[in-house]
């Protein structure tokens, strides 16, 4: 112990007093502490579950394919329904000239050009597609949509890959091009059984159109339902982006779609707030108890000359070392929940759950300060109350 | 001729109270010389303890004044109240207040939150003074009541002050330990030290140099020896 330096030149460092304090009051600390981890493994189970559902919806959704077809304005649509495309075109540049439109990915994203038409193949007729770049959201870092096939593969659907007895890594010729047999796609019970998928550019080759497509496939992002009237909206904007041109909605799919973003949505609006305030409750409540106890205490520093911000700091202090202990238990809690509950809640993208440690610093930064706000009030109203009162021996 | 350490001058205070207000002080003037050893006598209730915590800058009076040696306690900023009372005043409580996570000896250096006005005491002897030292390692519910309130009063002097104010020091001791904790009392006035004490016993009349008594917030007697 050093004399003559004050209690600040002894072991008595603010950590120090703090930690044995901890110590004394540790069903105090216990149950804050405990408060704080579950809320912290609420959100972070939340956040990773969260980003799951969107990864498996993303993938569910890949798997059914856009629900946005964007068509010239002029197609015959008797045409357009009886064939399953349109018999119009427009220049392969009309996608990025959407693409370009400031504040387009809105309302519209993963734009990929496509070029349709009826071939002939074994003696019957199939439906040839070919997929240009997916354009996405330039502000998102998510992996386009719908199939990528190089030039020269395909993919075939069920029908079209059982009438030519190939698998992949064979190959055949369609109008004079050879293609290899990339993918033999499962039996849908669409007309994607009747397809063949190929590049932009083969599709083109095939049927003789260079450089032109006769749609864009997108996704639309309002997310909303049948019953919100999304089409008029969509519709709105592609009169204004791209006036050559007219949008159709799968409302099957976009309604899916839709309701699977509402309810992850709907589920994170009613989840986070009651992780605050069930963990901003739980600690105040506690750090409240916790001054009362220490109300002699605090005016016993008082007595001995100690300053409101020394007193503040032993007080809030606490509250920022339990939120760290809160955040990293928490985090390790909620990250096991989740990793525990991914494989029964997402059959396809279970295995891309993983710790995430942007959430660990997250919750680093953003719990101690979150317990500081909760314990501030308490606090406060210690530093303010009359020191005397709670000395005095009459 | 005496040198005055501090005064107050119509001090007043009411609490709040159900119907009502408690006059705590009423009026109440007061010097106090260095060197004297003040024992503030009266009944539960008479305020004494108020003009103690008011002595000591704990507890703003509604009227008066408090003055130490050119200051004005209540007219200066909080923080350099609290630097006032780090400095010159010692406190010891009926209730020992020490706190209860710190071992002895912290409690004890607990006291010296700013540099003192004169140099502080070394701890050890200080403990040892106070026959402390097998028990510095001693959280304060490991101890009796006489040496939780030995503890508390090694930490009031631990920094030298100028003035120990003592609310009931002895009310929850026996008599020996009452005996030693005003012996040291009166060790400290011996080296030039102020002591104000507040009591509703008798046992310190011999050590006093000067008593008060209270009755309803106002000084009533007073005898010098």
């Amino acid at each position: 112990m050093v004399v003559g330096q004050g209690w600040k030149g002894s072991r008595m460092t603010l950590l120090s007093l703090i930690l044995r304090e901890w110590r004394h009051h540790w069903i105090n600390a216990l149950l804050s502490t405990v408060g704080l981890t579950i809320a912290v493994a609420l959100l972070v189970a939340l956040r990773m579950t969260t980003g799951a559902a969107e990864r498996e919806t993303r993938r569910v959704m890949r798997d059914l394919g856009f629900n946005l077809r964007i068509i010239p304005k002029t197609t015959d649509m008797d045409y357009f329904w009886t064939h399953g495309f349109s018999d119009q075109t427009m220049p392969e540049s009309t996608v990025r000239t959407l693409a370009d439109q400031s504040g387009i990915f809105v309302t519209f994203n993963h734009l990929t050009p496509a070029l349709e038409g009826r071939v002939a193949l074994a003696g019957a007729s199939a439906i040839l597609t070919g997929l240009g770049e997916t354009i996405v959201s330039p502000h998102e870092g998510r992996q386009p949509m719908g199939f990528r096939i190089k030039p020269g593969e395909a993919f075939l659907g069920h029908s079209v890959a059982q009438r030519l007895q190939v698998k992949k890594g064979d190959t055949f010729e369609l109008a004079g091009k050879k293609l290899r047999v990339e993918k033999a796609l499962s039996e849908s019970g669409t007309d994607e059984d009747l397809r063949i998928f190929t590049s932009l550019r083969d599709a083109q080759a095939v049927l003789q159109s260079p450089h032109r497509i006769n749609e864009i496939k997108a996704i639309d992002c309002l997310c909303l339902t049948a019953d919100q009237d999304p089409l008029s909206k969509l519709r709105q904007v592609i009169e204004t982006a791209l006036p050559e041109a007219k949008v159709l909605q799968l409302r099957t799919l976009a309604d899916a779609r839709a309701r699977q973003r509402q309810m992850a949505e709907k589920m994170a609006a009613y989840a986070t707030p009651l992780a605050l305030g069930f963990g901003g409750t739980w600690v105040g409540l506690l750090a409240w108890l916790n001054v009362r106890e220490r109300r002699a205490e605090i005016g016993l520093w008082r007595a001995l000359g100690h300053g409101s911000g020394r007193l503040a700091g032993l007080l809030l202090g606490k509250a920022v070392l339990l939120g760290l202990l809160g955040a990293a238990a928490g985090f390790a809690l909620g990250t096991g929940l989740a990793l525990a509950a991914g494989p029964s809640l997402f059959q396809v993208t279970a295995k891309s759950l993983q710790a995430d440690p942007q959430l660990l610093w997250k919750a680093l930064a953003w719990t101690p300060l979150f317990a500081a706000i909760a314990s501030l009030p308490p606090a406060l109203k210690a530093l303010a109350d009359d020191p005397a009162l709670s000395l005095r021996a009459d | 001729m005496a040198q005055s350490l501090m005064s107050c001058t119509g001090l007043s205070r009411a609490f709040p109270a159900p119907g009502g207000s408690i006059q705590a002080l009423d009026e109440v003037s007061l010097r106090v010389e260095r060197g004297e050893f003040v024992v503030i006598k009266g009944p539960s209730g008479c305020g004494k303890s108020t003009l103690l915590l008011t002595l000591g800058g704990m507890q703003r009076p509604t009227r008066g004044s408090v003055v130490f040696g050119d200051a004005e306690l209540y007219g200066l900023p909080a923080t350099e109240r609290n630097r006032w009372r780090a400095r010159e005043v010692g406190f010891v409580f009926q209730l020992f207040h020490l706190i209860p996570y710190l071992s002895v000896r912290d409690n004890v250096a607990a006291g010296l939150a700013e540099s003192p006005s004169k140099t502080p005491r070394s701890i050890d002897d200080l403990l040892d003074s106070l026959k402390l030292s097998d028990r510095a390692r001693s959280l304060p519910n490991m101890l009796s009541a006489g040496e939780r309130q030995r503890a508390a009063l090694a930490r009031a002097l631990v920094k030298n002050p100028s003035l120990i104010l003592a609310d009931e020091p002895t009310g929850n001791l026996d008599p020996t330990n009452a005996a030693i904790v005003f012996e040291k009392l009166s060790a400290f006035r011996e080296t030039g030290g102020t002591v104000v004490v507040v009591t509703h016993g008798h046992d310190t009349t011999p050590h006093a140099s000067r008593t008060l008594e209270m009755e309803q917030g106002r000084i009533v007697r007073q005898s010098t020896r």
